[in-house]
């Protein structure tokens, strides 16, 4: 009965935590980080080169996903290599079915909730100890993220090696949708609050008296209706641009370039400017 | 403020370890070094004046605060944003004289970061191209048994491209960007359309950063109440942002807590008849 080691397996979570995108290209994306992980796994499962060089070969198919939250898919191939290696009916086709299957839904997962959601409450919370110029906020930042990465990938990693092929199950599942759900809906109100706090967009444009008193401030006006209201309505516009108009980011910067380039003409933008 | 060899040659390192297929890895690479926030520490560090790298830093970092690249996809490559924009834009901000504070000089590092992120996209698909023949290469040298150069394919060759398309460019752009600047400060003057539209185009573009974000977690239409319920925390009720995250947390509890209840029927119908009775 072969079983891997602790060493074996801390290896090859380091081995992906570090160099799963370090050897990108658009043709293998994270194949080549797959393969250096699962190397110290395939060394210490089999002794000879030739099934050694067998083995490493079924990772060389196409790999990519969210690779914090993927790490889980390492883990879950590393517990089929073990079985394979004690002669469980584990072959090439079942090892590469279960990855290609995790690789959708889990870069859903980790784009929504990793990057989506954590990643901008802390980059949130961070900006807010920034005041002033401290580095407190970027210093809270390093350390948390790291620290809170490293080891949420560890556990991924571990959980799947320990579950193997039955991960599959655990991870689609009503209770993973409940907090799935919970937890964008916290990322939805943070967002609205970085929105708030953190995008300023005003206008400039004001209507003049006879006599040169100010007998409409339109931001002052639309204060008393809904304060900041121009950064949500901006938000918003560029939300329908780019998920109902299927626009690219790219091309709705340059929309952008264009509304602020006729607003300055128009005088409703004024960033009054002087050296 | 001016930048000499061996800054620049800092900040070249730092843009190679921080870009989106980055040498640093995903974690501490791409989402630690490359935010905006902390190469702002980090310029701010190697430049000399910490709380201006900060401060424009932050103004940047509000615009990518939902940079994701979704199956590779790069719309803004972070090593330019964080170490060719940011460094410009505090030459920029210290050549003429502005306080890093107002709204003007954060405006200017926005814009500044952001053009260089959107033309640095080639950065990306330049490495992510020379990545291919080390690849290539590598595949090669598993399919003859040398599997220990799988290292050498993965953490070691991967430098040679970062060199050509991180460090070189970050290099030059850094340490010529003084003269760089003065040549933008000479010809555009700053109550001209050009520079004016410029900062504008600034302030403009945190929201599409921020509706990227919102792309990926409004499903229905409801959810923008929610997204409404946390900008109405922070802009008419004046909670800052841990303070929103904490009123969200407990919404969310609650909500978490309402859906469970709601499986429990399913599961209880599963499993009919075993403690039921205790239960009444």
């Amino acid at each position: 009965m072969k079983k891997l080691s602790k060493k074996a397996l801390n290896h090859s979570f380091l081995n992906w935590f570090y160099g799963h995108l370090t050897c990108f290209s658009q043709e293998h994306m994270q194949t080549f980080g797959y393969m250096t992980a699962m190397l110290p796994i395939v060394q210490e499962l089999y002794d000879t080169n030739e099934e050694q060089t067998e083995k490493v070969l079924t990772y060389s198919t196409f790999f990519n996903t969210e690779p914090q939250v993927g790490s889980i898919v390492v883990g879950i191939t590393a517990g089929m290599e073990e079985a394979r290696a004690n002669g469980e009916p584990v072959d090439d086709e079942t090892i590469n079915g279960i990855r290609a299957g995790l690789m959708g839904p889990l870069a859903g997962i980790g784009d929504s909730l990793v990057v989506g959601t954590l990643l901008p409450i802390l980059l949130g919370i961070a900006l807010g100890l920034s005041g002033g110029g401290s580095p407190l906020g970027a210093i809270f930042y390093i350390l948390v993220w790291n620290i809170a990465m490293f080891l949420i990938m560890r556990f991924m990693y571990f959980k799947g090696y320990e579950l193997g092929g039955k991960a599959v199950e655990v991870l689609v599942g009503e209770k993973a949708n409940a907090i799935r759900d919970s937890i964008i809906m916290l990322g939805t109100m943070v967002i609205g609050g970085v929105t708030a706090s953190w995008i300023n967009i005003s206008t400039s444009f004001q209507m003049l008296g006879g006599d040169g008193s100010v007998i409409v401030d339109l931001q002052k006006t639309l204060n008393d209706v809904y304060p900041s209201i121009l950064s949500a309505v901006f938000v918003l516009i560029c939300w329908y641009l780019l998920s109902k108009k299927r626009l690219s980011p790219v091309m709705v910067m340059l929309i952008l370039v264009a509304v602020a380039f006729v607003g300055v003409l128009l005088g409703f933008f004024n960033p009054n400017l002087s050296y | 403020m001016t930048i000499n060899v061996a800054q620049a040659a800092i900040l070249g390192l730092c843009a190679c370890l921080s870009s989106m297929p980055g040498l640093g890895g995903t974690t501490f690479g791409n989402y630690t070094l490359g935010r905006p926030l902390i190469g702002g520490l980090i310029c701010g560090l190697v430049l000399g004046n910490v709380p201006m790298g900060i401060m424009l830093g932050a103004a940047v970092q509000i615009v990518y605060i939902a940079l994701v690249t979704p199956g590779g996809t790069v719309s803004a490559d972070v090593r330019s944003i964080s170490y060719i924009g940011i460094p410009l834009a505090m030459l920029y901000v210290s050549s003429v004289g502005l306080d890093p504070a107002t709204a003007e000089a954060q405006g200017f590092a926005v814009s500044m970061a952001a053009t260089v992120g959107t033309v640095g996209t080639v950065l990306f698909y330049g490495t992510a191209t020379i990545n291919l023949v080390w690849q290539h290469m590598g595949l090669e040298w598993v399919k003859k048994g040398q599997l220990k150069k799988l290292y050498l394919v993965d953490m070691v060759l991967p430098w040679i491209s970062h060199i050509l398309c991180s460090f070189i460019p970050t290099f030059i752009m850094c340490y010529f960007g003084s003269s760089m600047v003065q040549l933008i400060k000479d010809y555009l003057p700053m109550d001209g359309l050009a520079m004016k539209t410029l900062f504008t185009v600034g302030s403009l573009l945190p929201a599409v950063g921020v509706a990227i974000l919102l792309k990926q977690v409004v499903s229905k239409p409801v959810d923008f109440l929610t997204f409404f319920f946390g900008f109405t925390l922070c802009a008419c009720m004046h909670l800052n942002l841990i303070g929103c995250a904490i009123v969200g947390g407990f919404f969310a509890i609650i909500n978490y807590n309402i859906r469970c209840l709601a499986l429990r029927p399913a599961a209880a119908a599963a499993g009919a008849g075993d403690d039921d009775e205790e239960d009444i």
